[in-house]
């Protein structure tokens, strides 16, 4: 099948509803949505905490969150697999080879670019915000949900960078999803499947959906910056 | 006039080198308090401790049985006292929304609170500019709304900040008349500036820091 042929079919199966391609996108998008919503409380809370306190160690954490941006997803997964394995100290919550695992992988390979992002936002945050804030009586949880508030376009790009990352790694799907149809399998492992079974057509009709994610998430991203700037 | 708040001490320094050692000053109902001192000198420092945002060395004031020290200062304090910016910070949210902050954190109910609200904007002059983006006013316009977010809350010890610093013509004679009218009876203003027209305001005491130390002058 030439490449324009693959392409034409990958086309069809698309407007045709492929039940099999749709399946795969659903839990794609499924996994990835909850790992987020998982991780962005908690991320969103270290990094504004990180950004507001002075502590010993707190340099080490920075750097540490940031190293982690670029950590491998492929090494989380890895990780992960050798603690959910039967033999690991989580083999006993029969997690391995589920969409709970994925979710907490994609949880874990989330959780540092939100963190990062927020706790660059909040540290950039012009001073005399907290100080208006708590002027006007506001206390520390107020003043810390009006800060966030206030930097709510940054965090909502650290979200957005969040799901770009996830929906698109491979590596940690692949390791403790196990690639199993209709439940672990993602849009990721199944064109790595696919094309090594040299279905292009199916490849071709998944990478075009992951585009289309790509596409979205930065036209947001360009929204929410404008946004940002026009406020 | 009735003392409102009695500050014992108010120390600071900064590498070593003292900036504040202020001792014994009482701030009473009625008072229009001008501070003046050279740039550096520690106005702000010394506004921004009073309001409780600033940590001293050695700090100890009283107001209405609450005792603020260097390590403690009580919440309830921060409803009586509210410190407005040179440059004023605006929540990125409407005006209206702005002026509502306060209010909202004391827990003052909405019918009481939108008629405050109102009150404010009127009091302030701020009514045609109420629906332009808080980032977009000029710097006399942001202070009258930072001004009315201070007013709206009516608190005991207002302190205000070089509030005509780089305004110049309307907006600094606006500004200016409406100090001269945030100063009531009960309530006590203290403007740090350098502004000649605000230390002349009728009644006001002027009050000049230098050396850490404050001294009134007639």
């Amino acid at each position: 099948m030439s490449l324009l042929e693959a392409t034409s079919e990958a086309f069809r199966r698309l407007f045709a509803l492929d039940a099999e391609l749709w399946t795969v996108v659903g839990i794609s998008l499924k996994v990835s949505i909850t790992a987020l919503a998982i991780a962005t409380p908690f991320a969103v809370a270290l990094g504004f905490w990180v950004a507001s306190n002075r502590f010993r160690g707190r340099r080490a954490l920075i750097l540490t969150l940031q190293g982690l941006l670029s950590f491998p997803t492929v090494v989380v997964g890895l990780i992960l697999y050798l603690l959910l394995s039967r033999s690991g100290p989580l083999g006993p919550w029969h997690l391995l080879f589920t969409q709970d695992a994925m979710i907490a992988g994609q949880a874990i390979i989330a959780f540092p670019v939100l963190a990062a992002f927020t706790l660059a936002a909040v540290h950039g945050a012009d001073p005399r915000l907290r100080e208006t804030a708590t002027s006007l009586g506001a206390g520390s949880l107020r003043s810390a949900l009006t800060t966030l508030h206030e930097v709510r376009f940054a965090v909502i790009a650290a979200v957005l960078n969040g799901f770009g990352r996830v929906i698109s790694e491979v590596g940690c799907s692949m390791m403790v999803g196990g690639n199993i149809s209709g439940f672990t399998r993602n849009v990721p492992t199944a064109i790595a499947l696919e094309t090594s079974k040299g279905d292009f057509a199916q490849g071709i009709a998944l990478g075009a959906v992951l585009m289309v994610f790509a596409l979205l998430v930065t036209v947001l991203l360009g929204i929410v910056q404008s946004e940002s700037g026009a406020k | 006039m009735s003392v409102i708040v009695t500050l014992r001490e108010a120390a600071k320094a900064y590498s070593g080198k003292p900036l504040l050692a202020v001792g014994n000053l009482t701030l009473a109902a009625g008072d229009l308090i001008v501070l003046t001192g050279d740039n550096g000198s520690g106005k702000t420092t010394f506004l921004k401790m009073l309001a409780g945002l600033e940590h001293g060395d050695r700090f100890a004031l009283s107001f209405d049985g609450l005792e603020a020290t260097a390590r403690h200062y009580p919440h309830a304090l921060r409803h009586a006292i509210v410190y407005v910016h040179q440059h004023p910070y605006l929540f990125n949210t409407s005006i209206i929304d702005n002026i509502r902050y306060g209010l909202r954190q004391r827990g003052t109910p909405p019918h009481d609170r939108e008629r405050l609200v109102r009150e404010a904007i009127a009091w302030a002059g701020i009514e045609p500019v109420l629906a332009v983006a808080p980032k977009r006013l000029s710097g006399g316009e942001k202070q009258k709304v930072a001004l009315a977010r201070a007013r709206v809350l009516a608190p005991r010890v207002l302190l205000v900040d070089e509030p005509t610093a780089n305004l110049d013509g309307q907006a600094r004679a606006q500004v200016i008349e409406l100090l001269r009218r945030t100063a009531t009876g009960d309530n006590c203003v203290v403007v740090a500036c350098h502004d000649r027209e605000l230390m002349e305001l009728e009644g006001a005491r002027r009050w000049h820091l230098e050396g850490g130390r404050i001294t009134e002058q007639s």
